[in-house]
């Protein structure tokens, strides 16, 4: 199986940031309902949508937007209704709605990024750029749970040492203050152990290589050069639309340029459920007889 | 050709009057597993540091060290880094990046290797380390024993020829510690892997290893095959400290013989033994060397007492010996207790064990004063009553319906395997977790009960497992100061620490330092969180006395810990945990002597044998060999200091029946009040 999250974190970081990086360069309405419904789709076919209570901030998200634009903004000519002596328009709701959508919508897709991507695959696409910060960032990885769970530590056994006083806020402080010098301390120790342990496995003896746990093959390049190449048929399209709000809402005639444009976004949206399914299919084909 | 060879070679420590390692030449074969001991500051971790040129310390070395025929410091440096692999003691600090795998991998990218070479060789040792089960996860999430396992994982994925462990498993629990030793061993067998490790626990390692290398002082006094090496070291009680169990018996019985490493070669020693004991030429000598053992092992836990506990307290094997002390019912008692481990067994060599139980057991600890004090309703030091405890709501039951009762001025060792909820159970008897459901009570009141911290003065105080989480002050002086602590009142000697970091000190050290700012809270109820842990033996035997005289001065004790040598030694009564429950509690030699697996190594050598001998004194006496001058501890100044009475290692009812008699001669600490200065320096 290779589900569209199994894919090389480089195809998926590609993709994931074409399909957000049209949502966030264009107000195209239809790009934008494409958008979010693509980027909910996504998220159902990569590991299930997730409790509905985990969806309430975009509602709220989406409301909050369509109603401070109209609010603060009073552009538009085409007025619903006056209040404190402003008029709030149509075209200023419309937007603030077009707004919503758009932050509703990258917001999942980087809601689907999150999941998918893990400290190792983030520490793989930083490896890709400069190995030496990959590494120094998996070491702080590595020590800042260390260092917490040290000071846990120094802190159970200083209060059963009575350190930490109840009834005198100023010694409790104090003592506070001594386990967090105590604690740097405690960390230049270990680093020169950590250095020893290092230096003991040869670092810093020539070049490093930096070894990925993840292969980029053929599928993962034509999955990039698909998301490139669509994410730019879109914004090619969405270029020629020629949406405007203001003063009044309008979109010119739909052309075979346009409409090319929102054919490739709703194909590229649509990719990881697709990916998913084919997979789904083969499965099922291939154990059905069972 | 040797792969290691050390000639002459000293090093000295730059401002430091004596070297730290002097003029030792040994060499290492090819696929030699080589264990080197010796005491605390020896030099062992010095000399190995010599062999991995990049942890050499700065300091003034002589002579020469080849490795394949080739001077240490001429070999290029990617050879020195990576033909040569190095394990620490602590696991978690050698830990260098967050994933295990990527850790399996660091060396390697060190290397400069390509993305197939790494991925091979990555693979390979996770598959024969056993490590695909974990390998996907943060190193934050393993235990002690994983950690370590992929400290020598990572160190072996680079291939090196020659291999140094130093104290790999001195921060480990027993277990872990054996299979990490098992690990090693396999490496070496199957590999022909060279291996170098220092090791302060040899009862596994002795067996399996070629040669042992014993340090001294920086000297080197014996490099030899482990049995030619161990029956040398006869003149050097600190080493011998360190020895496994048979070696240490070997030499209380005068040594003569092949000397057994292993517990099954210990077993067969004792047989040996035991034959020649009952062979008909030797039934002159043995009843003499049986009156001087009686002798010793009788008159020197009385004479803090009276002639009554004489009587009383000492217990003889046989029924027939027991008409000779006119304590019939008691000794009759005491032999069904101690002797109820396989009468087949018993049976078998009886004219030999006739013989043996002439000899009598100095009972290390007994505890009939507790007997008084509770007569005149003194409350417990810590009572647990139907406690449930969990970490989190939807987690399980850390502790589950555990009862624990720990009399004041007792040590009570609690011994469990991991997760058995040990230090659990120390954190709700320190107030730091309350327990859901059930009672903690401290001197007969209920913890909640203690306001304002009023639990942590002159009443409870807790010795934690990782004893730098007590000093936060940058000289020991400074440290002991603030707390308020009289280092003159100590029963152990600080002065020559007093201007060094808490951090720099050895882990022994560390361990007095951490125990005298504790004791300045004047706890009644000290509770100890593995103290024995990263100790060497000899450290760990005047901890243990250490322990005994806080007792004596009345102190209650709840000792957490693996180390089942070190409960026999000095505990009182022991309580077996396992998932949250007391299972199993006794007083310690029955405990010992009744468990099969949780047991000392004497006692799984001498199962059968030799009933109820549970430390290397006991298997001493009865096999008539001289034990006064060899433990000092155990059989007389202990019994001193501690003025308890000897008693018979029978059980409750042995217990109570000697209270009525001991009680008046015992009158706590205070009765025995001249008896322990003597004696603590004979203990310390």
């Amino acid at each position: 199986m290779r589900r569209f999250e199994d894919r090389n974190p480089i195809a998926v970081a590609v993709y994931l940031l074409a399909a957000a990086g049209v949502a966030m360069l264009t107000m195209d309405p239809v790009l934008l309902c494409l958008s979010l419904a693509g980027a909910l789709l996504s998220l159902g076919a990569t590991g299930g949508f997730g409790p509905l209570r985990s969806h309430g901030w975009a509602a709220v998200l989406f409301l909050l937007t369509a109603l401070i634009n109209p609010l603060t903004y009073h552009n538009g000519r085409t007025v619903l209704l006056v209040v404190n002596d402003a008029p709030i328009t149509l075209e200023a709701v419309l937007y603030g709605m077009a707004a919503g959508g758009m932050i509703v919508a990258v917001l999942y897709w980087f809601r689907i990024f999150s999941r998918i991507m893990t400290g190792d695959k983030l520490l793989y696409l930083l490896g890709g750029l400069s190995p030496g910060l990959s590494l120094v960032v998996s070491m702080a990885l590595r020590y800042v749970p260390l260092f917490g769970r040290q000071w846990r530590r120094v802190q159970a056994t200083q209060r059963a040492l009575g350190l930490y006083r109840e009834d005198d806020p100023v010694a409790a402080l104090r003592g506070r203050l001594r386990v967090f010098s105590v604690m740097t301390t405690w960390a230049l120790e270990n680093g020169v152990i950590t250095a020893d342990s290092m230096a003991a496995r040869g670092y810093g003896l020539g070049r490093r290589t930096h070894f990925a746990r993840f292969r980029f093959t053929l599928g993962d390049g034509l999955l990039t050069a698909a998301s490139l190449a669509l994410a730019g048929l879109s914004l090619w399209g969405a270029a020629g639309r020629g949406v405007s709000y203001y003063p009044a809402f309008a979109m010119g005639a739909l052309t075979p340029r346009g409409l090319a444009g929102y054919l490739a976004y709703g194909v590229l949206v649509l990719l990881p459920a697709l990916l998913n399914i084919k997979e789904a299919m083969v499965w099922h084909c291939f154990n059905s007889g069972r | 050709m040797a792969l290691l060879q050390l000639r002459q070679v000293s090093f000295t420590y730059p401002g430091a009057q004596a070297p730290a390692v002097h003029q030792v030449s040994f060499s290492v074969e090819k696929g030699e597993l080589v264990a080197i001991c010796g005491a605390t500051g020896s030099g062992k971790s010095t000399l190995l540091r010599l062999l991995k040129r990049e942890l050499t310390p700065m300091g003034q070395r002589e002579g020469t060290i080849l490795l394949d025929g080739v001077p240490l410091e001429q070999l290029p440096p990617r050879t020195a880094a990576f033909s040569v692999g190095y394990v620490m003691q602590r696991p978690d600090e050698q830990i260098v990046t967050d994933k295990v795998w990527h850790e399996l991998a660091f060396g390697l990218e060190n290397m400069g290797l390509g993305q197939s070479d790494i991925a091979r060789r990555v693979a390979e040792t996770a598959a024969y380390f056993g490590i695909e089960g974990w390998y996907e996860k943060p190193v934050d999430q393993l235990s002690g024993g994983q950690k370590q396992l992929l400290n020598l994982a990572a160190v072996m994925a680079m291939q090196p020829s020659l291999l140094i462990l130093d104290e790999p498993t001195a921060q480990l629990d027993p277990i872990a510690a054996a299979d990490f030793i098992a690990t090693v061993h396999r490496l070496n067998r199957e590999l022909g892997l060279t291996v170098l490790v220092i090791e302060h626990r040899l009862e596994e390692l002795m067996p399996l290893c070629d040669k042992l290398l014993a340090l001294e002082a920086g000297r080197l006094l014996v490099c030899d095959a482990p049995a030619r090496a161990a029956a040398a070291l006869r003149s050097h009680p600190c080493l011998l400290d360190a020895m496994p169990a048979a070696v240490r018996l070997y030499h209380a019985l005068g040594g003569a013989g092949e000397c057994p490493l292993s517990i099954a070669q210990g077993r067969r020693f004792v047989e040996e033994r035991l034959r020649e004991m009952a062979a008909p030429g030797r039934a002159e000598a043995a009843p003499g060397a049986a009156v001087g053992a009686c002798g010793s092992g009788a008159a020197l836990p009385a004479a803090g007492n009276g002639h009554v506990d004489h009587a009383a307290g000492t217990g003889h094997i046989t029924p027939g010996a027991a008409g000779g002390t006119g304590d019939a019912e008691h000794a009759a008692g005491h032999t069904a207790a101690c002797a109820g481990v396989a009468p087949s067994a018993w049976a078998g060599c009886a004219p030999a064990a006739a013989k043996a139980a002439h000899r009598q057991l100095p009972v290390a600890a007994g505890r009939p004063g507790h007997s008084s004090r509770e007569g005149a309703g003194e409350p417990p030091a810590l009572r647990l009553h139907q406690v449930y405890f969990r970490y989190e709501r939807s987690g399980q039951d850390v502790l589950r319906g555990t009862d624990l009762t720990l009399r004041q001025g007792e040590i009570l060792c609690l011994l469990g395997g991991n997760g058995s909820g040990k230090s659990t159970l120390l954190s709700l008897a320190a107030g730091l977790n309350r327990a859901q459901h059930g009672q903690v009570q401290v001197f007969g009141k209920r913890i909640s009960a203690y306001r304002d911290q009023s639990l942590y003065r002159e009443c409870v105080a807790l010795l934690p497992q990782d004893v730098q989480t007590v000093f936060l002050c940058d000289t020991v002086r400074e440290e002991l100061q603030k707390a308020g602590a009289d280092i003159t009142a100590l029963p152990f000697d600080l002065t020559h620490l007093m201007d060094r970091h808490p951090y720099d000190l050895s882990g022994g050290e560390q361990q007095l330092v951490a125990l005298a700012r504790v004791l300045a809270l004047k706890p009644r109820l000290l509770l100890m969180d593995e103290p024995a842990k990263g100790l060497d033996a000899h450290a760990r035997k005047q901890f243990a006395a250490v322990l005994k005289q806080l007792k004596a001065a009345g102190v209650a004790l709840l000792i957490v810990t693996h180390d089942v040598a070190f409960a026999a030694r000095c505990a009182d009564r022991c309580v077996l945990l396992f998932r949250g429950e007391a299972v199993s509690e006794g007083e310690a030699r029955s405990f010992f002597s009744e468990n099969l697996f949780y047991s000392t190594a004497i006692s799984r050598m001498t199962r059968g044998l030799l009933p109820g001998a549970v430390t290397v004194e006991d298997a001493a006496i009865l096999l008539g060999g001289e034990v006064a001058g060899m433990a000092p501890l155990a059989a007389a100044g202990e019994d001193g200091a501690a003025g308890t009475a000897p008693q018979a290692a029978g059980g409750e009812d042995d217990a109570a029946g000697a209270a009525p008699q001991a009680a008046p001669g015992e009158d706590g600490a205070a009765g025995t009040a001249p008896q322990p200065a003597p004696a603590k320096e004979a203990a310390v």
